[in-house]
């Protein structure tokens, strides 16, 4: 796993290769990786990487970012290279301060290292300044500024602040590394090339005997296998010298060789702290930019989606065909009747009981010299056979909220093709007087416009107007 | 070896069938939670016969399926009675019935109706208990007895009249179980006693309908950890967006500070309606048509901010540039001096970058190299620093959520979610004010959003989504 996985993870994302179904597929057939996310991230990117256009912008980054990090490794060590020459520069008229040397190979990097500390515990803050202390940080951003096609490409892609900040850290920890190795390598290349003659001065008060502890202190690591490597009190004390007077010691000329044996101290110092404990950062770095790569791969817009596809069961209750649906027209049918009239050659009722036929022309003052349930329980017979014995016009009742089945249509037809008239009444329940509502009556009429049966025609009113009307009839 | 066919049979099927226009097919619309089932005042909507089956991963548990109302049961009947049979034999007449008749568009309905029956599902017999009964059901309900299948009546509340009395004891006579249903109001548990009802059709469906309870649970927890995770992401984003414009005069014209402010305001919106979108999709609600009220930004000072950048850093950013290159500059000359400048050459190198860099980083900007400007100037907004908004946010979601997860998918009439003023207090209490302001203040942050932070926050939404959706 590597920052490629996480680029090409953020593409295809974004890409959206797979429906829901695939990406269960691809659990169901990886079902070793259940509950391991970062593993099924993983194997989800490689399954569907040749998708992604080429050349890939995983690519693409990993090599810019590996341009940027060569360019100022190679930076940092000339850098390192340059400073030791720098610091050990001797010209034979005084001797060169171990103090220098000490501050860049020892103090320097433990102080480094310690923001390093600091800046991995708050890696996880956009706004780190202490990241933003790292040439690495700044120096990327200036390269970034240059024109180039690589800078464009990689405009759009939005590193998540945790990645980041760790993809800086790794990296400052490597370019910190070489400018060491530049540093030990300038020390190494002095030692030989030149005789040099080590000492130290400082203003502070601190006798040959407080500095020989110091410096003891600070040979702990290796004070043990190599004790050649860690000035004796002797050499610390004659190599003290105060720039006073612009003389040295005599002392210090006396025993001018062995104020070389200082190189082994300051190379052990240069190896164990400023490369070694650095190393140990840089792998411990590797981790935490390992782990944040993980993590990061968690936070990605549309993880927790595609891992919740993969893992979870599609549950699914819809139809798996479209629906087929008949769509009636409005109807708009031309043969209304307003008003009824006060007989006709017979009432009928489509599954209305003889004896609510009976009430129902009563209540409307209509005379009919018959009276007959149609539809419902009766037989297609029977029914026949009232078609058979009727004739003129006649009042066929319909429940209004039934709608008119084919059934109904048939026994029309039949009806029809014997009688001269029929007027279709529809009424309400007796709980409601019989009243109707328009959206009954409109689906009858829709019905009864869909016929278009010259002899049918509908009575088109509520109730409360069909009482109205047996009260007219009354007076 | 078994057949593909006899394979499927194992597992149940129920064909809801009924008089035209008594509420089949909302009921199958909210037993499948499925809203593009159409549903319609007008008689015959529907024609042909739709399966709808629960499945998990492709495999069914059971299958439901919406039918045509009968249209001319007492031909059909008849037909049959023709057909002088013992009781054994008289589901054969009905499928010689279908099979004389397949091609005769008079029982198209019939045939649509009758066939999942005949091919081994239960019957579920709707009526409307808002109507009369009416004798001429009688012929609907002889046609299924004589299929043989195990059957039950669902007596469906279209309207408030109530004649479920009348129903049941005539329904009682032919079906061994009635039961009353209500789609357009229906729950979890509803759902759930019908399924259980269903399963009591046939003892061999006991087990699959079982597992079939077991996995609508399921569902619905997929369902609302699905919505959780939507809503944190956004309030996540929306705390959290900054939205740039940049700029290339000396000083901001109020008409580009009121576009920022615009931008800023549609993009919220644009999130909100976004998020809204899909956890319909979840819901199955895709088809809801809805009226509410905008995201509005009443009482909230929004203040956009001018910002710069020189070589892609900000003025902080330039600064910590300065002060560290001026310091490595100043060491460099203290190098060459042998420390004999006492290291002042790198506090006065840091203190000449960290000034430069701050009061030149105007000037910077403006300055153009190879034809291109160095620095650009822009307006910022973002993020919301307002504390109320991610709870006006979250409370819109949280709302809309309720009523998507509340309502049955037999609806089809516009959906008013206006929110009334007491549910703010009714998912908001102090403990999860306290639990939910601590996510917020890290959205705000801008800081780097664990994924495990995003997840308690998610786990909070789903137990308050939870607690409203039971309520």
């Amino acid at each position: 796993m590597n920052i490629k996985s996480y680029v090409n993870l953020y593409e295809l994302l974004a890409l959206n290769p797979s429906t829901r179904e695939e990406n269960r597929a691809f659990g169901l057939t990886h079902v070793m990786l259940k509950n391991k996310p970062i593993e099924q991230l993983l194997a989800w990117v490689e399954k569907h990487q040749g998708r992604l256009k080429k050349p890939l912008l995983s690519d693409t980054f990993s090599s810019y970012l590996y341009r940027v990090t060569f360019t100022l490794v190679v930076i940092a060590f000339v850098l390192g290279l340059v400073s030791g020459v720098a610091l050990l520069s001797y010209h034979g008229h005084e001797p060169v301060n171990v103090i220098y040397f000490m501050a860049v190979a020892v103090f320097l990097p433990l102080l480094t290292m310690l923001l390093t500390f600091f800046a991995m515990l708050r890696a996880s803050s956009a706004e780190n300044v202490l990241i933003h202390l790292s040439p690495a940080f700044w120096m990327e951003k200036i390269l970034g500024f240059l024109p180039g096609k690589v800078q464009e490409q990689i405009k759009g892609l939005k590193i998540n602040p945790l990645l980041a900040n760790w993809i800086i850290i790794k990296r400052s920890q490597i370019i910190v590394l070489f400018f060491s190795l530049g540093l030990l390598l300038a020390l190494l290349g002095v030692i030989v090339t030149k005789d040099i003659a080590f000492a130290w001065s400082t203003t502070l008060h601190i006798s040959p005997e407080v500095f020989h502890g110091f410096l003891h202190t600070i040979a702990f690591p290796w004070r043990e296998f190599a004790p050649s490597a860690v000035p004796s009190l002797e050499l610390i004390e004659q190599s003290q010298y105060f720039r006073l007077g612009d003389k040295l010691d005599e002392e210090m000329i006396a025993h001018a060789s062995q104020l070389g044996e200082w190189w082994k101290f300051l190379a052990c110092s240069t190896l164990f702290y400023a490369i070694f404990l650095r190393f140990w950062i840089f792998i411990f770095a590797a981790f935490g930019f390992s782990s944040a790569i993980k993590k990061s791969l968690l936070t990605l817009k549309g993880t927790s989606k595609l891992l919740r596809e993969i893992n979870e069961p599609i549950i699914s209750t819809h139809a798996n065909k479209s629906e087929k649906v008949f769509v009636s027209g409005e109807g708009n049918y031309s043969q209304i009747v307003n008003t009824l009239d006060a007989s006709y050659d017979g009432i009928q009722g489509w599954a209305i009981p003889y004896d609510e036929l009976l009430v129902l022309g009563e209540w409307l003052k209509i005379i009919a010299p018959v009276h007959y349930e149609v539809g419902g329980s009766n037989s297609l017979e029977e029914d026949t056979e009232i078609v058979f014995k009727s004739h003129g016009e006649i009042l066929l009742f319909v429940k209004a909220w039934e709608p008119p089945t084919m059934d109904f249509v048939d026994y029309l037809n039949e009806l029809t093709a014997k009688v001269d008239k029929v007027i279709v009444v529809p009424i309400g329940t007796v709980e409601n007087h019989y009243d109707t509502t328009d959206k009954e009556i409109d689906v009858w009429e829709n019905k009864l416009s869909m016929l278009g049966d010259r002899k049918v025609w509908l009575k088109r009113s509520s109730a409360k107007a069909l009482s109205g009307e047996a009260q007219n009839a009354e007076s | 070896m078994p057949s593909r066919r006899e394979v499927d049979f194992v597992y149940p099927k129920f064909a809801v069938v009924g008089h035209p226009n008594k509420g089949k097919s909302s009921i199958v619309s909210a037993l499948a939670l499925d809203d593009s089932v159409q549903i319609s005042d007008t008689p015959g909507t529907t024609t042909k016969k739709r399966s709808f089956p629960l499945t998990v991963d492709g495999k069914v548990l059971y299958e439901l399926f919406d039918t045509p109302g009968f249209q001319r049961a007492r031909k059909v009947l008849a037909w049959l009675e023709k057909h002088d049979v013992p009781a054994n034999k008289k589901h054969e007449v009905v499928q010689a019935f279908i099979d004389t008749h397949k091609e005769d568009k008079r029982f198209n309905d019939e045939i649509e109706l009758l066939e999942p029956i005949m091919d081994g599902a239960g019957i579920i017999y709707v009526v409307d208990g808002s109507q009369p009964y009416g004798e001429e059901y009688e012929t609907e309900m002889e046609i299924l007895r004589w299929t043989g299948q195990p059957s039950m009546a669902l007596i469906n509340h279209i309207d408030e009249t109530d004649y479920s009395e009348e129903w049941k004891r005539a329904l009682e006579h032919y079906f061994k179980m009635v039961r009353t249903f209500n789609p357009m109001q229906t729950n979890f548990e509803q759902h759930r006693s019908i399924l259980e009802s269903m399963a009591q059709l046939k003892e061999e469906w006991i087990a699959p309908l079982k597992a079939s309870i077991k996995l609508f649970k399921q569902y619905q927890e997929q369902m609302l950890e699905r919505s959780a995770s939507l809503i944190a992401r956004l309030v996540y984003e929306s705390v959290s967006t900054v939205v740039k414009l940049p700029f290339y005069t000396h000083k901001v014209s109020e008409e580009e500070r009121e576009k920022i402010e615009s931008n800023y305001k549609d993009r919220l919106r644009e999130l909100e309606v976004t998020t809204q979108k899909h956890i319909e999709k979840i819901w199955n609600h895709d088809h809801l048509q809805k009226e509410e009220k905008v995201l509005t930004f009443e009482g909230m000072d929004l203040f956009s901010e001018e910002t710069a950048s020189v070589f892609g850093l900000t003025r902080k950013e330039l600064l910590i540039t300065g002060v560290t290159s001026g310091a490595v500059t100043g060491a460099g000359i203290d190098l060459l001096f042998a420390g004999h400048t006492l290291l002042l050459g790198g506090a006065i190198g840091a203190l000449v970058g960290g000034t430069g860099a701050y009061f030149g980083f105007n000037e910077l900007s403006e300055v153009k190299v190879l034809g291109q400007t160095m620095g650009k100037r822009y307006l910022e907004m973002g993020p919301m620093e307002n504390r109320n908004f991610p709870y006006i946010l979250l409370g819109r979601a949280m709302y809309h959520t309720m009523k998507v997860a509340q309502t049955s998918h037999a609806k089809r009439e516009v959906f008013d979610i206006e929110m009334d003023q007491t549910f703010k207090e009714k998912w908001l209490d102090d403990t999860s004010r306290k639990s939910l302001e601590k996510y917020h203040k890290k959205f705000r942050s801008g800081s780097a959003l664990k994924a495990e932070e995003l997840k308690e926050y998610e786990a909070i939404i789903k137990r308050i989504l939870k607690h409203l959706i039971d309520a």
